[in-house]
């Protein structure tokens, strides 16, 4: 007898579409999975088989052939268990194939019959929008994210087994819905550091990549870990890319089952290349630029990074994706994300002239590290200094976040009306239609143009940033000496001198 | 004899004695007040037993001649004479008397000075040379006196002919570009009577250095410049200074006894370079060879005397715009320290863009330098 049982498998972010077939024959008692498992699928064969007598249903003494179709694609991980059980059950005929008919199912079995969550349920789900899917009552969460798919769950094989005889499903497990809300840190811990302060302000209002140089101490990490504080809740259709992510690389989805709030990651400068772009496994797992989709990454120490893994980031910077390529498959990841980075000034942490210790040969050895081309990207490129006796002495902290993000969101929707981008995608027709220079701005960047200080690409970015500065300010339609002038400081040329000058 | 007679009048009196050398008159001194030493010298009182001043007048020779200069000398008529070239006499136990002879094995017992003793107070630097200099030693003793003297320091020479006096002549110039600002004035120490002018052709130069900064001498006035009394004078050239700078100096030479003397007080010789086939140079390329610094310019004397000469040179000639006033609290903030524009505002407690307008304008009038974010005092526009 032969059983054909709907279910998916996961390549990157994306569910894959994967039929089980079972044929159930005389011969030999034995049990064959084909049609390019992996490891972790393969192995399905000795879970299955001590799930369905754990669960007291009765095993096959038959020859018994599992078929994945398509069979020239690579499945990935344990997610066709559930399938691959219901299937045999019904060759062997303890389950009527019209029982199964309108169903698709997903899940990883234990050896006692309890099911379990796996990577990736919610895009799984999302490619069997034509059935009702059945899930692990602990993934339920996930996968109603999507929302338009019919979704049933159950905690074991025999509770799938009776829904299947015509019992009612089980209810969902009950959601941590009003779970604690999630406590951001605020920047009215961050004292002093005004520049910075406004460095980060610009770059949640204009989504400009930033770079923070200071010595360690210097609260480089504290500030960007306020950054996603700063920026609205995620829209609709990121936030569901972000719920794809984090459910194929099996982090935890929030209680609501959508992740909503921007993600901060912050990979260690030890990570590999695979780690940080995505790739690795047969499912080719999202790397820290896709977990970071929407949110913001983070690099500290950003001179530590090997530079072959900071090359990589040069793409997804510049298409907002990741392509993972392997040799029979290609997955492209979402990795739309905001680059906050920060590095020591040199190798003694120093900075400031006169106390740095380092001798320049090694300084420029340390600043050349990070390529050109990836400073380039900073739209914000900023010093932060050591703290001081007042800063650690009790002096009051700074304006708190709330007050802060007003602003952030008033300066979003006014970009965002303008041209429906922010500030930091303006190109640069968008930026002599949004951000004409007045006369002295343009004399100042005459000057900067002439002492090649400032080059084509780099007056872009800090007019975008000027751009910002004038939204947040209220929305000057021309770009000031004064926005120009703070974009430029704010924009730091480091391993050269870069001067500014007004009349 | 009045009772209104100054004791330096005495001493002033004794030092013109025939046959009276340093050490006779630092004895003489040493042991009477200077009247009773006049008294003594005379032959009018008996030396205290067993000391230098009666071996010294064992000496027939010297008695005689003593007692005849006693016969001649009149303090009163010294002592006029003193004032009338306007010479304060300066006595070892004096407060006037320069402190910076204490530490001198055989310190002048007497000294005529003519000028401003404050001199002795500022940073000194010597500039020595030989007499027969060439065109481009001439040129340069001339501009380290007029370098030192720009950077507020007090320029020590000889008067002699030569580099001597042209490192005066250069410091003359300081002074005269100065209008009234602070600069090095000229301390010539001369060996003859401040009334005897050698060489003669000095005579502007001997009386203006008395004007602008101070002439000593520890010779009487009517003292001929005999020629034992120039190494004694080099001694106190090199005493009265940080450094003794020798432009240009031959084999064997005085400012090579100087150099000698300085080195062993302790205080450090440097040299111009020369060509090694030139005459003129053989001097002071022996005091390289021996290990001397060399001074390249008046920078390098500076940096020996441990001062920021931009901060003294500045305010002479700045062309810069000065900066408005609200952007002189950002100056001073980035003079204590190099700050960036977030340290700036922070300190200042002002808008970070108010603080980055203050920059950039700091920065283009020239007042600032920019690396790497960190805003830093722009060195002098000299250099």
């Amino acid at each position: 007898m032969i059983a054909s049982v709907p279910s998916a498998t996961l390549l990157g972010v994306t569910g894959q579409p994967v039929t089980v077939e079972v044929h159930a024959g005389v011969g030999l008692p034995g049990f064959t999975i084909v049609g390019s498992p992996d490891a972790i699928c393969r192995e399905s064969r000795d879970r299955v088989r001590a799930a369905i007598l754990s669960s007291g249903l009765r095993w096959p003494s038959r020859r018994i052939t599992v078929n994945l179709a398509p069979s020239g694609m690579r499945k990935a991980g344990a997610g066709l268990d559930l399938a691959i059980a219901v299937a045999l059950l019904v060759a062997d005929e303890q389950v009527p194939p019209d029982a199964v008919e309108r169903y698709a199912f997903v899940g990883e079995l234990g050896l006692d019959g309890s099911l379990r969550g796996m990577p990736g349920v919610a895009p799984m789900v999302a490619c069997r929008s034509d059935r009702t899917v059945v899930v692990p009552a602990d993934a339920h969460g996930e996968a109603t994210a999507i929302g338009a798919v019919d979704v049933r769950c159950a905690a074991d094989l025999v509770e799938v087994v009776a829904a299947l005889a015509g019992d009612p499903w089980p209810d969902p497990p009950r959601r941590g819905e009003a779970a604690v809300p999630v406590v951001l840190p605020d920047l009215a811990d961050v004292r002093g550091q005004p520049g910075a302060r406004l460095a980060l302000e610009l770059a949640a209002a204009g989504g400009h990549h930033l770079l923070f140089v200071g010595p360690p101490g210097a609260g480089k990490t504290m500030l960007a870990q306020r950054l996603p504080g700063l920026l609205p809740a995620l829209d609709p259709a990121t936030a569901l890319e972000a719920t794809m992510i984090h459910s194929a690389a099996g982090l935890p989805v929030p209680g609501g089952g959508v992740v909503r709030v921007p993600t901060f990651r912050a990979p260690h400068h030890s990570s590999s290349m695979v780690a940080l772009v995505g790739g690795g496994s047969s499912s080719l797992r999202p790397g820290e630029v896709s977990l970071a989709h929407g949110g913001t990454l983070f690099l500290d120490e950003l001179g530590e990074f090997p530079g072959h893994v900071l090359d990589a980031l040069r793409q997804p910077l510049e298409e907002g994706v990741v392509r993972v390529s392997r040799a029979a498959v290609t997955a492209v990841l979402p990795a739309r994300f905001q680059m906050v980075a920060a590095t020591n000034p040199c190798p003694c942490g120093g900075g400031r002239p006169g106390d740095c210790e380092c001798d320049v040969a090694a300084k420029a050895k340390y600043l050349r590290r990070i390529s050109g081309p990836l400073l380039d990207r900073f739209d914000l490129r900023v010093g932060v200094s050591a703290a001081t006796a007042d800063d650690l002495l009790g002096r009051d902290g700074g304006e708190p976040t709330a007050v802060v993000r007003e602003r952030v969101l008033a300066a979003r929707s006014v970009a965002l009306d303008r041209a429906g981008v922010l500030n930091a995608a303006l190109t640069a027709d968008d930026l002599e239609a949004w951000a004409p220079l007045s006369a002295a701005a343009e004399r100042i960047v005459r000057r900067e143009f002439e002492a090649n200080r400032l080059t084509g690409r780099g007056l872009h970015r800090v007019r975008r940033v000027a751009r910002t500065f004038a939204d947040l300010g209220g929305g000057h339609d021309t770009i000031g000496e004064e926005e120009l002038v703070l974009a430029l400081q704010l924009r730091v040329a480091f391993g050269g001198s870069s001067r500014v000058r007004v009349p | 004899m009045s009772a209104a007679r100054p004791p330096a009048a005495f001493a002033a009196a004794l030092a013109s004695f025939d046959l009276m050398t340093m050490h006779r008159l630092a004895a003489l001194l040493r042991h009477h007040a200077p009247d009773r030493a006049w008294a003594v010298a005379a032959g009018h009182e008996p030396p205290v037993a067993g000391s230098a001043v009666a071996k010294v007048l064992e000496v027939e020779r010297v008695r005689t001649a003593w007692r005849r200069s006693a016969e001649r000398i009149d303090p009163d008529r010294v002592w006029a004479r003193c004032a009338e070239l306007g010479l304060q006499v300066l006595l070892a136990g004096d407060l006037a008397y320069p402190a910076l002879l204490f530490a001198e094995p055989h310190p002048p017992p007497v000294l005529f000075a003519r000028g401003d003793l404050s001199v002795l107070g500022g940073r000194r630097v010597a500039v020595v040379g030989t007499r027969n200099a060439t065109a481009a030693g001439r040129h340069l003793a001339r501009s380290f006196g007029r370098g030192l003297a720009a950077a507020g320091v007090h320029v020590v020479s000889g008067l002699a002919r030569g580099i001597d006096g042209q490192a005066h002549a250069g410091t003359l110039e300081a002074v005269g570009a100065a209008a009234g600002n602070p600069v090095g004035r000229p301390l010539a120490v001369v060996a003859s009577g401040h009334d005897v002018v050698y060489p003669r052709e000095h005579r502007d130069l001997w009386r203006q250095v008395g004007e602008h900064g101070l002439l000593l001498s520890e010779w009487p006035p009517g003292a001929s410049p005999l020629a034992h009394r120039f190494p004694q004078r080099n001694r106190l050239v090199a005493a009265l200074s940080e450094i003794v700078v020798v432009v240009e100096s031959r084999e064997t030479g005085g400012s090579l006894i100087t150099a000698q003397l300085a080195a062993e007080r302790g205080v450090p010789v440097m040299a111009v370079p020369g060509s090694a086939l030139s005459r003129a140079a053989n001097g002071v390329n022996a005091l390289l060879r021996d290990g001397s610094a060399p001074a390249l310019d008046v920078d390098d004397v500076l940096v020996a005397l441990g001062l920021d000469h931009r901060r003294l040179r500045a305010p002479v000639d700045d062309s810069r715009v000065r900066p408005r006033a609200d952007d002189l609290a950002v100056y001073r903030v980035c003079a204590r320290r190099a700050s960036t524009v977030g340290e700036v505002a922070d300190e200042l407690g002002v808008p970070v863009v108010d603080a980055a307008m203050s920059l950039a304008r700091l920065e283009q009038q020239g007042w600032l330098a920019q690396v790497e974010g960190w805003f830093e005092v722009s060195g002098s526009p000299f250099s």
